[in-house]
């Protein structure tokens, strides 16, 4: 069976040739299989976001390999790298990145209405990933309203609105206090039982302590990559 | 805001230019179709003045031309001299020397001193005239130099009121004239009372009254013998008409009609050029304002893109805003334009236009596709943005 996740060889340089050149990765490797819990570390400028960028379909490597589900990405056109966004992959980013003009159910609704389903069910099907997040009855309120922690389980919930296979978080808990960080790792752990892919960025070696698997970032290559003997 | 007001201030006009237009068109229609169509104007001059300053046209055309056109009858159906004359017309203690023009509020004409026409017995069919009481001018009262007349329906109301005028004796300079019949009215709203206000004498009554009768008006049987009838009619004049010291002219109403249009559509062209341009900034400023908006929300573009919008989602959102801009713009536009095009009908042409319905539906259309014509740059360049650098907008 094919890996979920399966890089080679890959390259996002930035500038290239220039003196000004920047290999924010420079010829990675690495393979993810489905069920995994990753954690990418390494210090601020080492590659972290660009590697999640390039596994979300958001970004395009300069060069080499990216299969997802043993699908050449480089053959996909737009509309279906949007789909794969859209059903497999959920982003939490450190910022929440909400839209501030919509209200919490509308923001966790978004992905679901790219999906074309029906506006009944998009509701019903918002309003359960609100719930798992232990944010029922707050639908109506405007991202603004909310606390830094609240925005993020929102961001969550719109991450697993569409039960996808995989969650990449890059810095979720960046922003907010450690005890409101450790419920958010505790709900991605929680989510990673249930069989989810979660693929976690942090700086922070505590928080990537949490993870079974770690790999370590600097200057853009792949340092280290620790699968931990016991479970947590 | 600048923009808006723009895109609407060009609806407006728009919609305004169109009604008026329209306005003034149905109302020379209406004006023609009132005296009847495929009316032929036959007008016979003189170069010659005599030291008075009075033309020298003293022969009588009309026994020519009415036996002419009485043999060509597959074309031509009815003839009679237009002319008039200014004599007083005095009935009881009523005369047309103390009758002045009075108009309402709007100049819409309300009463006045009537018309003294010059006609043959064919008058009334050449003009759309049908009598409702007593008898029409007949070919003996021309022939016998008859002192009588037909009363239109205004100048009846205005000497008689409700009274019976027939048979009794109207002075027009002081000769006795017996009134034989009264026409119905041909203005059905009343707007156009003014042309009723007449009264048909023999134009052989020109002997005694004076005055001048230098036009014909000769009706074709349809519009397609019109032509035909024209060339005819001028063939003839060509022999009858010395050309020495006058001559002659013979147009159809139908062109003159066409040409008010034509003179109309272009002054409706310019204007609407005008409008256009307002438009067109208008609609530049819309793709600024949506171009400003696009920049200001990368950052949502860039998450959009993160949770699956395809390209066409962000193009279809841009597009759908600016369609909403203008068409709100243009739902201003032609509430504004409803209004002006009513002061403005009151104030040019006399008369209510509201803008018909094509109109504002034609308006509305113009300012969505606008929107969508300005807005698709700006959607375009909204959907070209990667979704990582999107996403590291702030
Ligand atoms: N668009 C870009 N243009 C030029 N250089 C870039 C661009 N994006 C990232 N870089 C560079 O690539 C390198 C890796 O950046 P990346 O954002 O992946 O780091 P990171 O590990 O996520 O850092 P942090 O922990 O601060 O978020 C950095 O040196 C950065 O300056
Ligand atoms: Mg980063």
């Amino acid at each position: 069976m094919a890996k979920l996740i399966k890089i080679d060889s890959v390259y996002k340089i930035y500038s290239e040739g220039l003196e000004s050149e920047v290999r924010a990765l420079d010829g990675v490797s690495l393979e993810i299989d489905k069920g995994e819990f990753v954690a990418i570390v390494g210090q601020s400028g080492s590659g972290k976001s660009t590697m999640m960028n390039v596994l979300g379909c958001l970004d395009i490597p300069t060069r080499g390999d990216f299969y997802l589900n043993g699908v050449d990405v480089k053959t996909l056109s737009d509309k279906e790298l949007s789909r794969i966004r859209n059903k497999e992959i959920g982003f939490i980013f450190q910022q929440y990145n909400l839209i501030q003009s919509l209200t919490v159910l509308e923001n966790v609704e978004l992905p679901l209405i790219y999906q074309g389903i029906e506006a009944g069910e998009r509701k019903r099907m918002a309003k359960e990933a609100l719930e798992r997040v232990g944010l029922a009855g707050r639908e109506k309120h405007k991202p603004v309203q909310m606390s830094g922690g609240q925005q993020q389980r929102v961001a969550i919930a719109r991450a697993i609105a569409t039960k996808p296979n995989i969650v990449m978080a890059d810095e979720p808990t960046g922003a907010l206090d450690s005890h409101t960080g450790k419920d958010i790792l505790s709900f991605l752990q929680q989510l990673n039982r249930l069989g989810t892919t979660v693929i976690l960025i942090t700086h922070d070696n505590s928080i990537a302590d949490t993870a079974k698997r770690i790999v370590r970032l600097q200057d853009g290559k792949i340092i280290e990559d620790r699968t931990k003997e016991v479970d947590w | 805001m600048l923009t808006v007001l723009s895109i609407f201030i060009g609806i407006a006009a728009v919609m305004t230019i169109v009604s008026v237009m329209e306005g003034m068109k149905a109302k020379t229609a209406e004006m023609y179709s009132a005296m009847g169509s495929n009316r032929i104007t036959v007008s016979i001059y003189s170069w010659m003045y005599d030291e008075q300053g009075n033309s020298m046209n003293t022969k009588d055309y009309y026994p020519e031309l009415s036996s002419f056109c009485s043999s060509i009858p597959d074309k031509v159906i009815g003839v009679t001299p237009n002319g008039y004359c200014n004599a007083t017309v005095v009935y009881g203690t009523k005369s047309s020397a103390n009758m002045e023009y009075q108009y309402d509020d709007n100049w819409n004409y309300i009463s006045g001193p009537p018309q003294l026409y010059y006609g043959s017995e064919q008058y009334a069919m050449c003009n759309n005239l049908k009598l409702v009481k007593g008898r029409d001018l007949a070919v003996l009262d021309l022939e016998k130099y008859n002192n009588v007349c037909v009363l239109g329906s205004e100048a009846y109301t205005a000497f008689f009121g409700k009274l019976d005028p027939i048979g009794k004796e109207m002075q027009f300079n002081g000769t006795n004239y017996e009134v034989i019949g009264v026409y119905a009215p041909r203005s059905e709203d009343g707007s156009n009372k003014s042309m009723d206000n007449f009264i048909l004498i023999p134009y052989t009554a020109k002997r005694t009254l004076g005055g001048e009768i230098n036009n014909f008006v000769v009706k074709a049987k349809d519009s397609k013998t019109l032509k035909e009838a024209i060339s005819l009619i001028g063939g003839f004049l060509k022999g009858a008409v010395n050309t020495a010291t006058g001559g002659y002219d013979v147009y159809s109403e139908n062109t003159w009609q066409q040409q008010e249009n034509e003179t109309l559509n272009m002054i409706g062209l310019i204007l609407g050029g005008i409008a256009a341009i307002s438009l067109l900034v208008g609609g530049i400023g819309i793709m600024n304002i949506m171009l400003v908006t696009v920049t200001e929300r990368t950052k949502e573009i860039g998450i959009r893109r993160a949770i699956g919008a395809t390209k066409g989602s962000i193009i279809a959102q841009f597009l759908v805003e600016a369609g909403m801009l203008c068409g709100m713009g243009g739902i201003i536009g032609i509430a504004i334009g409803y209004v002006a095009s009513i002061i403005l009908g009151h104030l040019i042409l006399q008369m209510s236009i509201l803008p018909p319905v094509w109109v504002t539906l034609l308006t509305f259309t113009l300012s969505v596709v606008l929107g969508l014509l300005f807005g698709s740059y700006p959607a375009a360049q909204a959907a070209k943005l990667q979704p990582v650098e999107a996403l590291r907008a702030e």
